[in-house]
């Protein structure tokens, strides 16, 4: 029942983020510094994310020469190619690679 | 073929190629519910509900690690924080608009179709925009069922040695590394990382909310007193 009411919330939550500009201020002028400051709203909760799926509850990062092999290899694709499918394929083949190595 | 067709059909085609690097997300989602313990059908239901693969893989996989209802929502929201993002950039196009559709298209606004929509030529027609953005949109959400729906059964008999989950860290730092244009936010993404790690320890996983809301303030403060 609590997974449930997280999935609605959760839902809810992120209808209102989707429309609640296009509903509610359509029509009005947004200030320019909040609108410069939303762009980093991206970068750093994907930091955070990527560091936090890294790192056990205990506060170890588990980072072996695989997981950084592969995801240097992720951002370099993604920089250079901009290709997510490339990105993907890429950086789990070399993750796979270490790995049987290892 | 009529005006309307022809916009349909090319926001159909619009969506098919950047869905598949989806695909292995809807795996990764269905690795995702099967290692949370949720049962399949309501981890499943957060397709519909949620409509989001991050925000979905977020909170179900908090929740599996027995993070509380708020601590899991609060980080799945702040996940899909962008979207407010794509929501302000947005809001001109749905400005000459029929009201159902300023209901009904946010639905739909995922990052895909936030991209496809503002690629598309026609975007100030509103009639054709409307036709693209819908097309697209639930295009992408018929996919979306559908795959989730495989991953669920696909997911859980990929071998553990393989450790496919990883494709999540790989496709976030993607995300991230396509969305970093400047070394601000190569800043700001660093410290928000810093910062989580520092704090990993924290209960529920909140070092993440932390981490992120430190890496705004740092871009916040950056634009402040930029120039």
């Amino acid at each position: 029942m609590n997974v449930f009411i997280a999935i609605v919330i959760t839902g809810i939550g992120t209808y209102l983020m989707r429309g609640g500009f296009i509903l509610l201020l359509a029509q009005r002028q947004f200030p320019p510094l909040a609108l410069r400051t939303l762009v980093y709203v991206s970068p750093a909760v994907m930091g955070a994310l990527v560091m936090s799926m890294l790192t056990t509850p205990e506060g170890h990062i588990q980072v072996g020469l695989p997981e950084f092999a592969g995801l240097a290899t992720a951002a370099t694709l993604a920089t250079t190619t901009r290709n997510h499918i490339l990105t993907l394929t890429g950086g789990l083949l070399i993750f796979w690679l270490f790995l049987w190595l290892a | 073929m009529s005006q309307r067709q022809h916009y349909i059909k090319r926001g159909i085609f619009g969506a098919i190629p950047l869905f598949i690097p989806a695909i292995p997300f809807a795996l990764a989602f269905g690795i995702a519910v099967d290692a949370s313990g949720i049962a399949p059908l309501l981890g499943w239901s957060s397709t519909p509900l949620i409509f989001g693969g991050a925000a979905q893989i977020t909170l179900l996989s908090l929740l599996g690690e027995g993070a509380s209802v708020a601590a899991a929502v609060t980080a799945a929201l702040i996940v899909g924080a962008r979207h407010l993002l794509y929501s302000v950039t947005m809001a001109p196009y749905f400005r000459h608009q029929p009201e159902w559709f300023r209901w009904v298209g946010p639905y739909v606004l995922i990052d895909q179709v936030f991209v496809v929509a503002m690629t598309f030529e026609e975007r100030n027609d509103p009639d054709a925009f409307r036709y693209f953005f819908l097309s697209a949109g639930f295009a992408f959400w018929f996919l979306w069922m559908s795959f989730t729906g495989i991953g669920l059964f696909v997911g859980p008999i990929v071998p553990d040695a393989w450790q496919l989950s990883f494709a999540v860290p790989i496709l976030f730092i993607g995300l991230l590394a396509t969305g970093v244009d400047s070394w601000h936010k190569i800043a700001v993404a660093a410290v928000a990382a810093g910062v989580t790690a520092l704090l990993a320890t924290l209960p529920n996983r909140s070092g993440l909310l932390v981490g992120a809301i430190v890496g705004i303030l740092l871009g916040f403060l950056i634009e402040r007193f930029r120039r």
